[in-house]
């Protein structure tokens, strides 16, 4: 099977401090894998890295979506190529609408890919459609991106972008934080629903709360900047039962 | 309802009597003077320099001063309304009269140190060594240095400028004029031609001074005027705070102050400069009271050099006083933080200067007006960035609080950026004393003029709390004898 | 400080006083004392002139009256195509129409025929005889700067708008100008608008140019009188060439209850410096000013506001942002004044710039001076980018970067044109600003879009 997503040996830091220490991932189609471990660990940073946020600085190593040599392109060009970040903390941009902030974004992809731009009916159509993945009020996609939403909102708003663009690989950041038990279920049932076997999902968390309802094929446990751990999904029920102390010692005394 | 107008009318009546407070330090020192007669032209500026005993190249720099002093008119851009001054009627040498200088405390003139405790100056040792290095500064002559050999230990120099321009001549010579030059304005340039004393700090390279530098500014003969000039360079990663308070005796005409003070920060080092400024303001009418025409500024050379200037301002009829920041070196930081008070017929017109030339410098302006009885108080500043520095970031708050309805308050801030990597943020806010606020204090038990000390003292804590602790005590007794009347 | 080029003036005040009976040929009887008493005024003002500390260059009166441009004192007509004017404006507001080419007022058929009652729209040669005593009132207040003396020596025609009592006019009165002159040329451009008790009126001026690359000043004066009760909105966009410079003066007296919103925008010209002088003498009156302004290339932009509170209850919003590209410069100089007898007063000044090219340069100075305290008064400055955090959010899902730059541009903008109440202009205005910043309509001249086929909105 073809590799979609490959990070190979990825160094990377901020302000000359390097956090990410050699990581090495290979995602198939298909495969939802997820990305635990304490905090401080590195897992914000590594899907800031993949996505090309400006403050990391890449030290060594590469990644590469489809074939394509992501680190080389720009954070919208990563987009374009099939890449999808769910942010921790998603932005708020007063006065601009949701509503043109996706036709931006779904035509600037499709001139990308030499596509003709998609007619506002279209366009107006889709989106109805993809609210109801995640069950979004018409009246958020009318108000500006993200601001005033509340927590659950705004992952909510995540995920339905994610079902706007069609990502190949779509990397869930923290996604459950701050979430209560009836939007995690809303979120990760568009999650579910978006999944084929031709994309795969990356689910970064620090608690093993949303693996119940978005199944794991491999869970990665990242400490101090590499996978130290890599299993299947009885990994993350014993890191529930047991805490992460022993991933800790058992790496420290290495 | 009309219960409520009365309580309105009788809380301005306590506002009018709580900011009607006294002049606590409006006393004159019985004190033999030897003064030049009034008057300026070359032949003072020559007198003045003989006096003293100046090199050559002093009195060519005050000569030089002087020339270019007549050719300028003074400023009139300022919100303030000041009645035409006659130079000529000024006497610019004033000293007290003394034979040798004092060896101990025990020959100094006994009705100064008399005027030094009444001031609650701790010149005395025994006082001093509650932390404290003193240079006073009675009318133009720098009277005593404490803690002189303490500080010499670690190489530090505080001492009178007379004294620096004997001892240290090379100093003095290398950095007087560097910072604010003699054409810099028009009382900048009358200091530069006549100044008299004033103080000398050096701290060498890796020095933190271990104490608070003081100096106190008192202007005691009528008809004089006082002209000092302050110089503290901070070497390399040295680090420096000073202290300068300022009282005169109450007078019935105007008394002008016109000093300097230049601060060099070098390489990573930093100067902590608090000013608490009480001179005498003048009466209820506004007869009397000093004209503190000052230039204040400071140059951060070195990068990550840091100058934060403190000022809490009481006094004088007249204030035109803008104590800046030229944050030359990369990563330098300038600090304004400011409360002014004005009552009766005062006028003020303070503010700062943040000129941004190096890159990723930073400036905060905090500044805290408060206008009582028929006062004017103006904010002005200026933010500049220049158009190579990179990462600027400014941050201004500037906040009025007016206690009557026949005073002033006014902004006049002016931003200029030329580089697009800057963020500079501007707020500021005018508004009355919170009457909630005062009724909320009342229905607590506490009495309105209290009330009003609260509020005062809260709303210019984020200031108050930049001095250093010996200040901010002398400081809040300050507020409360300009706004809390009988309480103080 | 330089010194001020008195030159500039005095070729103003010869070419008055050497011309005068060629003016006392073309101006109706009405501003003859105005032409005298202006020429008086210049004299005196332009040696008096002193550049304010820190002024533009390319905005200091004696810079923008500096050339040598002709007046067009004989007044020979000039021809102007409207429709063309109309491919970047703010076209078919189903409005009341005049056009004025350079300062010859000329209405339209449609102006002519559905002039509702109580409304008046003429030139100031055609003031009907009741009005002419209102208009002589308005022309005699004048302005204080030497740029008003230079507009008085030499107005010889403008603008009457007049509301009746109690009048509201339902349609916009939309005033089209535009520049058309083969030679250098000044137009002094007058204005008068008197909203009457209870009266509403809303108006609209746009500027436009057809000879694109001849040097043109404007010097336009506009006088607001908002009686008791009355409602003016005033709607002010500039939309001309680089070569189009223009220097405007605003002054609106309001009183007791009365409302007055002005929008300024400068979408494209030259060096333009736009003054408004306000001043409340009326209790519970409400004054709203706001403006936008995109400059780019080597455009200047100086807006300067002073507004007087000279009464109680008064309440007063100003919102100005600036977007600067390349070698543009901006300014805004905001002065609220609360006199002693302005007890509650509510006012609030907000100015926003971002600075979007590194040669570009903004200069802010709102300032307070406040003489009450019964007071709430706060101003707020802020020069600097576009959010780096919002940027990479947009290109993470795929927006270019500099299509994100210009769509948060955008939106910093927002908050300007939505404060207009005029539905159909609040609209074209987004398309005008949207259309500005992917540089379709930077210059009427290079302006590649045909506006004109853009769907009208009633």
């Amino acid at each position: 099977m073809e590799d979609l997503l490959k990070v190979e040996n990825l160094r990377a830091g901020i302000d000359g401090k390097e956090i990410l220490r050699g990581i090495n991932l290979t995602v198939h189609p298909g495969e939802v894998h997820a990305i635990m471990g304490p905090n401080g660990s590195g897992k914000s940073t590594l899907s800031g890295v993949l996505a090309g946020d400006p403050r990391f600085t890449v030290l060594g190593g590469s990644a590469s979506l489809g074939g394509a040599d992501l680190l080389a392109l720009s954070p919208e060009d990563r987009s374009h190529e099939g890449l999808f970040l769910s942010f921790q903390y998603p932005v708020e941009i007063p006065g601009v609408t949701m509503v043109n902030f996706m036709r931006a974004a779904i035509n600037a992809k499709r001139k990308y890919l030499g596509e003709e731009p998609m007619s506002a009916a279209e366009f107006l159509k889709v989106m109805r459609q993809k609210r109801a993945v995640v069950e979004l009020d018409n009246k958020l996609a009318s108000r500006s991106v993200n601001e005033g939403f509340s927590g659950g909102e705004k992952k909510r708003n995540e995920i339905f972008q994610m079902a706007m663009l069609e990502p190949k690989v779509a990397i869930l950041d923290e996604t459950d934080s701050g979430l209560d038990i009836d939007a995690l279920r809303i979120v990760a049932g568009g999650v579910n629903k978006l999944k084929t076997d031709r994309n795969a999902t990356i689910v970064i968390t620090h608690y093993q709360r949303l693996l119940d309802y978005i199944k794991p094929d491999f869970v990665h446990i990242l400490y101090k900047g590499r996978i130290v751990h890599t299993g299947g999904p009885e990994l993350a029920l014993e890191l529930e039962e047991k805490g992460y102390d022993w991933i800790k010692q058992e790496v420290d005394n290495e | 309802m009309k219960e409520t107008k009365e309580k309105t009318e009788d809380g301005q009546d306590v506002i009018a009597r709580a900011t009607s407070g006294e002049y606590k330090y409006g006393f004159t020192s019985d004190i033999d003077t030897d003064i030049i007669p009034a008057g300026l032209n070359e032949d003072v500026v020559r007198r003045i320099s003989q006096l003293k005993g100046e090199p050559e190249w002093l009195l060519e720099f005050r000569l030089k001063a002087f020339r270019y002093w007549l050719t300028l008119e003074p400023p009139t851009w300022a919100h303030l309304d000041i009645p035409p001054i006659d130079f000529q009627a000024i006497s610019y040498y004033a000293a007290p009269k003394k034979k040798e200088g004092p060896k101990s405390l025990d020959e100094v003139d006994p009705q100064l140190l008399d005027t030094f405790n009444r001031l609650g100056i701790p010149l005395e040792e025994q006082k001093a060594l509650s932390g404290m290095a003193v240079d006073a500064v009675l009318d133009s002559v720098s009277v005593r240095t404490t803690h002189r050999e303490r500080l010499a230990e670690m190489g530090i120099v505080f001492c009178s400028f007379s004294e620096a321009v004997r001892e240290y001549p090379d100093l003095v010579r290398k950095y007087l004029g560097k910072v604010v030059s003699y054409r810099d304005n028009f009382y900048a340039a009358l200091n530069s031609a006549v100044f008299s004393d004033g103080s000398f700090v050096y701290i060498p390279k890796g020095v933190r001074c271990p104490m608070e530098l003081s100096t106190y500014f008192r202007i005691n003969s009528a008809g004089t005027g006082q002209f000092e000039r302050t110089l503290i360079v901070a070497d390399d990663e040295a680090y420096v705070s000073y202290l300068e308070g300022c009282t005169a005796p109450m007078r019935d005409e105007n008394q002008l102050h016109a000093a300097i003070v230049e601060i060099i920060v070098e390489e990573r080092a930093e100067v902590k400069y608090s000013t608490v400024q009480n001179w005498y303001a003048g009466d209820a009418e506004g007869r009397g009271g000093v004209y503190n025409f000052v230039t204040k500024r400071g140059l951060c050379r070195g990068d990550y050099s840091k100058l934060s200037w403190t000022q809490v301002e009481t006094g004088s009829a007249i204030t035109w006083k803008y104590p800046s920041c030229i944050l030359a070196g990369e990563g330098s930081v300038g600090e304004f933080y400011s409360v002014a008070v004005t009552n009766n017929r005062q006028q003020a017109d303070t503010g700062t200067k943040m000129i941004h030339i190096g890159s990723n410098t930073s400036s905060t302006i905090v500044s805290k007006g408060i206008s009582a009885g028929h006062s004017q108080n103006s904010y002005r500043g200026l933010v500049k960035v220049a158009p190579q520095a990179e990462g600027v970031r400014n941050y201004t708050q500037c906040d009025s609080l007016l206690l009557s309805g026949t005073c002033g308050a006014h902004t006049f801030p002016v931003i200029d950026v030329a580089n697009n990597s800057a963020v500079v943020e501007h707020e500021a806010t005018t508004s009355k004393i919170s009457e909630d606020q005062i009724f909320y204090c009342n229905q607590r038990g506490i009495p309105t003029e209290e009330a009003i000390a609260l509020i005062v003292n809260g709303y210019a804590k984020e200031v108050m709390n930049k001095l250093p602790m010996e200040f901010a005590v002398e400081a809040q007794k300050l507020l409360a004898i300009t706004l809390e009347g009988s309480v103080g | 400080m330089s010194s001020s080029d008195s030159g500039a003036f005095a070729q103003y005040l010869d070419l008055a006083r050497s011309n005068a009976d060629v003016l006392a040929k073309g101006r109706p009887a009405l501003l003859g004392d105005l032409n005298a008493a202006g020429a008086n005024r210049l004299e005196a003002l332009a040696a008096a002139y002193r550049p304010a500390a820190g002024e533009i260059n390319a905005c200091r009166l004696d810079t923008l009256l500096a050339p040598d441009y002709g007046v067009n004192i004989a007044r020979v007509p000039m021809q102007a195509d409207v429709a063309a004017s109309f491919r970047c404006g703010v076209p078919q507001l189903n409005s009341l129409l005049a056009v004025v080419v350079n300062d010859i007022f000329r209405p339209t058929d449609t102006l002519l025929r559905n002039m509702p009652d109580g409304l008046t729209v003429c030139s100031l040669r055609d003031i009907p005889a009741q009005f002419t005593d209102d208009a002589a009132a308005m022309l005699s207040d004048t302005g204080a700067s030497v740029a008003d003396a230079v507009a008085d020596a030499l107005t010889t025609d403008g603008v009457y708008i007049r509301v009746a009592p109690h009048t509201e006019v339902e349609k916009a009165v939309q005033i089209v100008n535009i520049f058309n002159s083969p030679v250098a040329m000044l137009t002094p451009r007058r204005v008068l608008i008197h909203a009457c008790e209870g009266a509403k009126v809303r108006v609209l001026l746009c500027d436009h140019t057809q000879s694109p690359a001849t040097a043109h000043l404007s010097l336009q004066q506009i006088q607001i009188r908002v009686d008791a009760g009355a409602d003016v909105e005033f709607y002010d966009i500039e939309e001309s060439s680089a070569a189009t410079h223009r220097l405007s003066t605003l002054r609106a007296v309001q009183q007791r209850d009365s409302r007055l919103t002005v929008n300024s925008d400068y979408l494209s010209g030259g060096t333009t410096r736009n003054e408004f002088d306000i001043r409340v003498d009326g209790n519970g009156a409400y004054t709203s000013l706001s403006g936008l302004a995109i400059i780019s290339g080597e455009q200047v932009c100086s807006n300067n506001v002073v507004l007087r509170h000279n009464a109680e209850h008064c309440t007063s919003r100003q919102l100005f942002k600036n977007a600067l590209y390349d070698n543009a410069r901006g300014a805004f100089g905001g002065r609220i004044i609360v006199d002693e007898a302005a007890r509650y007063t509510d006012a609030a000044q907000t100015n926003r710039n971002i600075l979007e090219s590194a040669d570009a340069r903004m200069e802010a100075s709102p300032q307070l001076e406040i003489y009450c305290d019964e007071v709430k008064c706060s101003h707020g400055a802020t020069t600097g980018q576009l959010d780096e955090r919002a940027l990479f959010y947009m290109q993470t899902r795929g927006i270019p970067r500099d299509e994100a730059k210009r769509m948060l541009t955008q939106a910093f903008m927002v908050d300007v044109i939505d404060n207009i109440s005029f539905e159909v202009l609040r609209q074209r205005l987004h398309i005008l600003v949207e259309k500005r910043l992917s540089g379709a309509s930077a210059d009427c001249s290079t302006c590649a879009t045909a506006c004109h086929t853009q769907p009208t909105e009633e």
